[in-house]
């Protein structure tokens, strides 16, 4: 059922049409089926890493021209390290180092568990 | 995803679901029906994160009279010249296509909270479950003497919300005469978007220098400083636009005189220029306050910030430039994109009987240009405390640009590309 957020990561995305990639992300996989109910921690996990994709792009997918440093490339465990250096200020940058801070480690780890490539 | 099985449920529920109380519509094999008003970046944001938060589990219609999205972020570069509408024009297509919302074309001008229909201007009457409103702010022209008439004959214009009065407000300054004067004037806070007017001054200015050097623009600001990104502001003022731009705060407008071209104020003397941007004080949209929702001063409508639900309505939640901000929140784009994303997980919750999310969060990110390439930014991480029951936010967090810079430039783009394709692609 959690196949709706962040599960699309296989292979590059870059090779995929845009239609694909809506596809993949938005929308029932075979593991899934429309309307299935949804569950709390899909739900709140969900929309904590949606305040992301504001800049970052829906499921942490930017469109193709948009150039702020993609972030579908990295691990669960490379996206929390990033942020976590960003937050305790060994990782330079122009505004991620200033909203690191603003998520707890806990919400940075949900996060990068959701939209780091699996 | 099956699309025809949601266009025949949700015409189903128009007939059948009027009067009912609850959300228990789950337990019938009819889906809940969200109605959302505004597809903007709070009101298609939510359409959109309700159907993917509920896995289609919820029907959602989502009502706009305009046929297009155009951004007021960075519609103050087509003023200044350097971008043309396409830029930051882009189609709904995808949100009928890619995430099943039906989409009708129309405006919402009444509201029943009692039987929970909305009407559109065409007659039509929806039902719903849930209402969203979304309509970001409407501009109080009456509060300034001469403003609505000379407004309606585009001897004045806002251009705040961007459309056809910001492709007539570049022709405005394209047909200034080199020494001519561009006044800028800036209500009282809280307006939309608190850097906007600012970043206007700058494309006004950076277009004054290459094309008009004998022109000025003068800006005359209700508030007593720069609202936003201030000290940058000012240094770009005086660092890119010495001569160009003058400021003069604390100016309040009281009235226009669309004969003679001329602003009045309420102590300072008159102000006579060739083109007049004046920014009249802003308010809640219109289907707010016609529903009784905007109940802070008539202007604001207060919400609950744990769902946005409206503090004044059952079944109703409000996003966006409408809603009296938390404290430190600004109305933008950005914030009202992040709302969305708390409402419709709160929605699809009580749709699914779960709880509401205790502890959401939202973020605010803002880039200005001060000329064609170089841009700052302000931004801001807002957590929910539950013991004030708002948004706080969080001290140590968040902050400006050191100066202007290209590198943000490009950011400020992909943003813009991201965020509408978040919102409304």
């Amino acid at each position: 059922m959690k196949c709706n957020f962040g599960s699309m990561r296989k292979g590059s995305l870059k090779h995929l049409s845009a239609a694909a990639i809506l596809v993949a992300a938005g929308f029932a996989t075979p593991a899934m089926a429309s309307g299935d109910k949804v569950d709390p921690q899909f739900v709140y996990n969900s929309a904590l890493a949606a305040t992301c994709a504001s800049c970052h792009g829906t499921n942490g997918v930017s469109v193709a021209d948009a150039r702020v440093p993609w972030i579908n490339t990295l691990t669960p465990k490379e996206m929390a390290k990033a942020m976590l250096e960003y937050k305790n200020g060994t990782r330079n940058g122009t505004i991620m180092p200033q909203l690191a801070k603003g998520y707890t480690d806990e919400q940075i780890e949900i996060i990068a568990q959701v939209l780091g490539k699996k | 995803m099956n699309r025809r099985l949601f266009l025949g449920q949700s015409a189903a529920l128009i007939g059948t679901t009027a009067g009912m109380n609850k959300l228990a519509l789950a337990s019938k094999k009819t889906k809940a029906h969200v109605v959302v008003v505004g597809a903007g970046y709070g009101g298609a944001t939510t359409a959109k994160y309700l159907r993917m938060l509920s896995n289609e589990g919820i029907a959602v219609t989502l009502v706009e009279p305009n046929g297009e999205f155009i951004s007021c972020p960075l519609s103050n570069l087509v003023i200044g010249g350097s971008e043309q509408m396409s830029a930051i024009t882009t189609p709904y297509d995808g949100l009928p296509s890619k995430y099943g919302i039906k989409m009708v074309k129309g405006r919402v001008d009444k509201v029943d909270p009692n039987k929970k229909t909305v009407t559109i201007n065409d007659g039509t009457t929806l039902s719903y479950d849930k209402l969203v409103l979304a309509p970001g702010i409407d501009m109080n022209f009456d509060a300034i003497e001469g403003l609505t008439q000379a407004n309606r004959d585009g001897v004045t214009l806002q251009a705040w919300k961007a459309g056809p009065e910001t492709v007539a407000l570049r022709k405005q300054l394209v047909d200034m005469p080199d020494g001519g004067v561009f006044a800028l004037a800036i209500p009282l806070a809280p307006y939309r978007c608190p850097p906007g007017p600012y970043e206007r001054a700058c494309q006004v200015a950076n277009y004054l220098k290459k094309n008009k050097p004998k022109s000025k623009i003068i800006v005359v600001d209700a508030n007593p400083d720069v609202s936003s990104k201030g000290k940058l502001f000012k240094q770009a003022w005086s660092d890119m636009y010495d001569g160009f731009i003058e400021y003069r705060p604390a100016h309040r407008v009281t009235a226009v005189d669309a004969k003679t071209k001329t602003i009045k104020f309420e102590f300072e003397e008159d102000l006579k220029a060739n083109v007049l941007n004046i920014l009249p004080p802003m308010r809640a949209g219109n289907i707010v306050r016609d529903t009784g929702l905007a109940n802070m001063n008539d202007r604001w409508a207060e919400v609950r910030f744990l769902d946005f639900a409206s503090t004044q309505s059952k079944d109703i939640h409000i996003v966006g430039d409408s809603i009296q901000t938390a404290p430190n929140m600004p109305k933008s784009g950005h914030m009202a994109n992040q709302h969305a994303k708390v409402v419709a997980a709160a929605i699809v919750a009580e749709v699914n009987d779960f709880p509401v999310n205790p502890q959401p969060v939202v973020t605010n990110t803002c880039y200005s240009f001060v000329n064609d390439s170089d841009v700052v930014h302000v931004a801001s991480v807002h957590q929910y405390v539950p013991d004030q029951a708002t948004f706080i936010p969080v001290k140590g967090a968040g902050g400006l640009s050191p100066e202007p810079n290209q590198l943000e430039g490009v950011y400020a783009w992909g943003w813009a590309k991201n965020i509408w394709a978040d919102s409304v692609a």
